[in-house]
């Protein structure tokens, strides 16, 4: 009897073959997951315990804002704009207006710069301090929610005190900030201007925020396990970030020193001190250190605005009827989520021709599909967690 | 300064630099851009609709070219510099090429600017609708797309169509809460 080899070899090799072969599964997470922050829906092809072609479906959340903003008026604009990122609203409304300001050739008043920029950077901190909260909890750790979250609403009941909104403070008005019961006299105004006692309270909350930081740090920073689930866990080099467009604390954690705080010029910066903080390796841990140190940061800007607000006007003066004149123009800032920017184009009528909507959640979570594959699926919900989108943001 | 190494025409109006060039330089253009300039980050790609046929929104003043303007703002990430390119296209099955080989990122923007005007980006690896469901009809940011909401109810904006509200009757002596009634 003749033995045929090559029949037994490729015999056993297709047993070897068969053995080995695994069943890939098809994963759907969300888009009702709380790691997803809004409706996002993940569709992975897992094998293993490996992740592999994510692919992100978004526009469960989609309102159709630029189309919207095209059959409204510019004041009336700044009440859509709060709701793109609602975790931090008033810091949308600032690009949007500035933009059209810019094509009118206003002069905002320096007051009106102050307030707005005490605001926004009360955003950051809100915003930031969210971030705090959820992505501990994502990973197991409850505790910290309950020091974020506490700092959180001091911060926001003084940004209600002085807007009369907490998510979505609608206070900006084109050529100023939004005085507290519209024009009178002056003496009127002075008194309508920031509820009594404002200032005071901010620096004793950035004072408390500050010890906040501290107790966070101390918290998360020792623990184990979340630094074996953050370290070098979901690192994003600084070149994929930038082609991809990712912006603001994800692009600083990649150590990239680039913020439009010191950029540009929407908002007064330039007159305080502040560091830009970056990160070494760009992973969930340094993602998670940079908005910590940002929080401190915000929190010596308004100690520093506060100490040196000017007095004066809270609105230039403007039309009744806000029309603004013929052009183009991009403004973006730096939102707590990173770059936001709005491309108006106006034709001199009451609202714009065409509004683009640059949000930077949108940007920051294109990289998924990149940054998820081959992954662990455990890992997605702290790479995910870590890159603090927000789903009003991404959908518009 | 960009215009002159990438070519086209330079625009500078409310510190937007804007510079104009063809359809069939665009890849060249933005690649001049990241390698030549240093714009490595990619913010973002959209698109105009330059109609004289409104159906939502207020029309324009003047009689312009039917076109589609398609935009991109590259930056850098050092001094802050950022370049609005800008080309246009023709009305009639509006096509260009992609930039995904040039930055990634102009993936989901191409996606989104596809479905919501209709503009086919060529060579792009995956031309389907992002945000609308894939049976959804029409390219709702194209001015020919009239606004649903005003079809039923017109809004003009400025004046509410309803008539105000009867007005209570003003009370007999003024309210001491209220210093301003």
């Amino acid at each position: 009897m003749t033995i045929d080899t090559d029949a037994i070899r490729h015999l056993s090799e297709a047993q070897v073959s068969v053995e080995l072969e695994t069943e890939d599964m098809t994963l759907n997470i969300g888009p009702q997951h709380p790691s997803t922050h809004g409706v996002l829906r993940l569709v992975a092809r897992v094998d293993g315990e490996r992740a592999y072609n994510v692919q992100p479906v978004i526009g469960y959340m989609h309102r159709g804002y630029e189309k919207l903003s095209e059959v409204r008026t510019y004041p009336q604009i700044t009440a859509i704009v709060n709701r793109i990122d609602w975790v931090s609203g008033y810091a949308n409304e600032i690009p949007f207006i500035v933009a059209a300001e810019k094509l009118m050739g206003l002069d905002v008043p320096e007051r009106a710069q102050y307030i707005r920029l005490i605001l926004t950077e009360m955003a950051r901190i809100s915003s930031h301090l969210i971030f705090m909260a959820s992505y501990p909890l994502e990973l197991g750790a409850a505790t910290p929610l309950f020091f974020a979250l506490r700092e959180r609403e001091r911060v926001l009941d003084l940004l209600e005190g002085v807007t009369g909104g907490r998510f979505h403070p609608n206070f900006n008005r084109i050529g100023g900030v939004k005085p507290a019961y519209g024009s009178g006299s002056a003496t009127r105004k002075m008194i309508q201007d920031l509820p009594a006692g404002f200032l005071s309270e901010t620096r004793e909350a950035m004072d408390q925020v500050l010890d906040v930081t501290d107790e966070l740090e101390a918290l998360v920073a020792g623990n184990e396990i979340i630094l074996a689930r953050t370290k070098d866990v979901g690192v994003l080099p600084p070149e994929v970030a930038a082609a991809f467009g990712v912006s603001g604390p994800n692009l600083r954690a990649s150590g990239v020193a680039f913020d439009l705080r010191k950029a540009e010029d929407y908002l007064p910066y330039h007159l305080f001190e502040f560091d830009v903080v970056t990160g070494e390796n760009g992973d969930c841990w340094d993602r998670w250190w940079v908005r910590l140190q940002e929080i401190r940061e915000s929190a010596k800007i308004i100690q520093q605005a506060v100490d040196g607000i000017p007095s004066g006007d809270l609105q230039a003066k403007v039309p009744k009827v806000i029309k603004v004149p013929k052009g183009e123009t991009y403004v973006r800032a730096e939102n707590p989520k990173g770059e936001m920017g709005y491309y108006l184009v106006s034709d001199g009528g009451q609202g714009p021709y065409r509004l683009k909507i640059r949000s930077a959640s949108f940007s920051n979570i294109s990289i998924l599909p990149w940054i998820l594959e081959g992954a662990l699926v455990p890992d997605i919900i702290a790479i995910m967690g870590s890159l603090d989108f927000v789903l009003g943001d991404v959908d518009r | 300064m960009v215009a002159g190494s990438v070519g086209g025409e330079a625009d500078i109006h409310f510190d937007t630099v804007k510079v104009s060039v063809s359809p069939d330089s665009w890849v060249d253009v933005h690649t001049k851009a990241r390698d030549d300039l240093d714009l490595v980050f990619f913010s973002w790609l959209s698109a105009i609709h330059w109609s004289n046929d409104v159906q939502a929104g207020d029309s324009l003043n003047e009689e312009v070219d039917e076109r589609f303007e398609v935009l991109t703002t590259v930056g850098d990430l050092t001094e802050g510099r950022r370049v609005t390119f800008s080309t246009r296209l023709p009305i009639d099955s509006p096509s260009i090429a992609s930039l995904v080989g040039v930055y990634t990122g102009a993936d989901w923007h191409e996606r989104e600017t596809y479905e919501m005007f209709g503009i086919v980006f060529e060579g792009h690896p995956n031309l389907v609708h992002l945000y609308l469901p894939e049976s959804f009809i029409g390219n709702p940011l194209r001015k020919s797309y009239p606004l649903l909401s005003r079809e039923v109810k017109p809004w003009p904006g400025t004046v509410d169509v309803e008539a105000m509200p009867e007005k209570p009757e003003a009370p007999e002596e003024p309210s001491t809460e209220n210093p301003e009634a």
